[in-house]
């Protein structure tokens, strides 16, 4: 049973032939895997100014989005995943495009800009580093924008595959006189 | 479910030689073992930057089965 729906098109970008090859590879995991979702495309109606979240959002929605978002939404980026790879969308496409279900993303994006805050915070009072979670490079990117106008602060990711971290770093020289990594 | 059909139109989109995937499943009692085939020169599109894209596949693959309350193994083979 197809559970995919045709997606509605909201806008003349979403409509883009471009984004055709991702559909239909996204139609396809949905039936071969047995997956109840369905999905409509929509622009995410970020400000102009908010370049830290793509243009376009995937919506899915069904009987499986518990699925899709458990383990800090697992499914829902390793379906992301493929799909910006394997739709081999055009260069600088990719960024533009992002899978949401439940507005998981938009919480999630929040939920990161207050804690890189925080944290910052935190750097600048104590001039000590301060390590982030792993992230996905999605997710790091939104941690970076979120402090690149905080002059008093940098930030640096570190680590490797699924446990590349953000590092907050005191833009001054810290007690000891070493400068920041 | 359709777990062979999945893997050809995951592995199909990524790599650059379509025609030289192939999928089998070897199916024991417990869990059933798909083999993925690729050509050589694909093989790094289908494991990805530090293994992203294989993990990326094998999530899919093991929510599919969890929703059958089966296991299924992916093994990326030249």
């Amino acid at each position: 049973m197809d559970h995919s729906l045709q997606p509605s098109i909201a806008s003349s970008t979403s409509n883009s032939p471009e984004l055709a090859p991702l559909t239909s590879l996204l139609d396809k995991i949905i039936r071969h895997g047995g997956f109840e979702l369905e999905y409509r495309i929509r622009p995410s109606g970020r400000p102009a100014e908010d370049s830290d979240s793509p243009e376009i959002i995937v919506e899915l929605s069904g009987g499986d989005s518990d699925l899709l978002l458990e383990k800090n939404a697992q499914l829902l980026n390793a379906i992301e995943d493929i799909l910006l790879k394997g739709a081999r969308l055009p260069e600088g496409a990719a960024g533009m495009v992002g899978l949401d279900c439940n507005d998981w993303r938009r919480v999630r994006a929040e939920e990161i800009r207050l804690t890189a805050q925080m944290a910052a915070q935190h750097v600048i009072e104590t001039g000590q580093p301060y390590t982030l979670n792993p992230m996905t490079p999605r997710e790091r990117r939104i941690a970076h924008l979120a402090l690149k106008d905080r002059p008093a602060v940098r930030t640096l990711s570190e680590g490797a595959g699924r446990d590349r971290r953000v590092v907050i770093f005191p833009a001054e020289p810290d007690s000891s006189g070493a400068p920041p990594r | 479910m359709e777990i062979k059909e999945l893997l050809e139109a995951i592995a199909k989109s990524l790599v650059d030689n379509p025609e030289r995937v192939a999928v089998r499943a070897v199916e024991g009692e417990q869990v059933t073992v798909f083999e993925l085939r690729v050509d050589p020169t694909d093989l790094g599109k289908i494991i990805g930057k530090q293994g992203r894209t294989a993990r990326s596949i094998r999530t899919i693959v093991g929510a599919a089965g969890m929703k059958l309350r089966k296991h299924f193994s992916l093994e990326i083979l030249e």
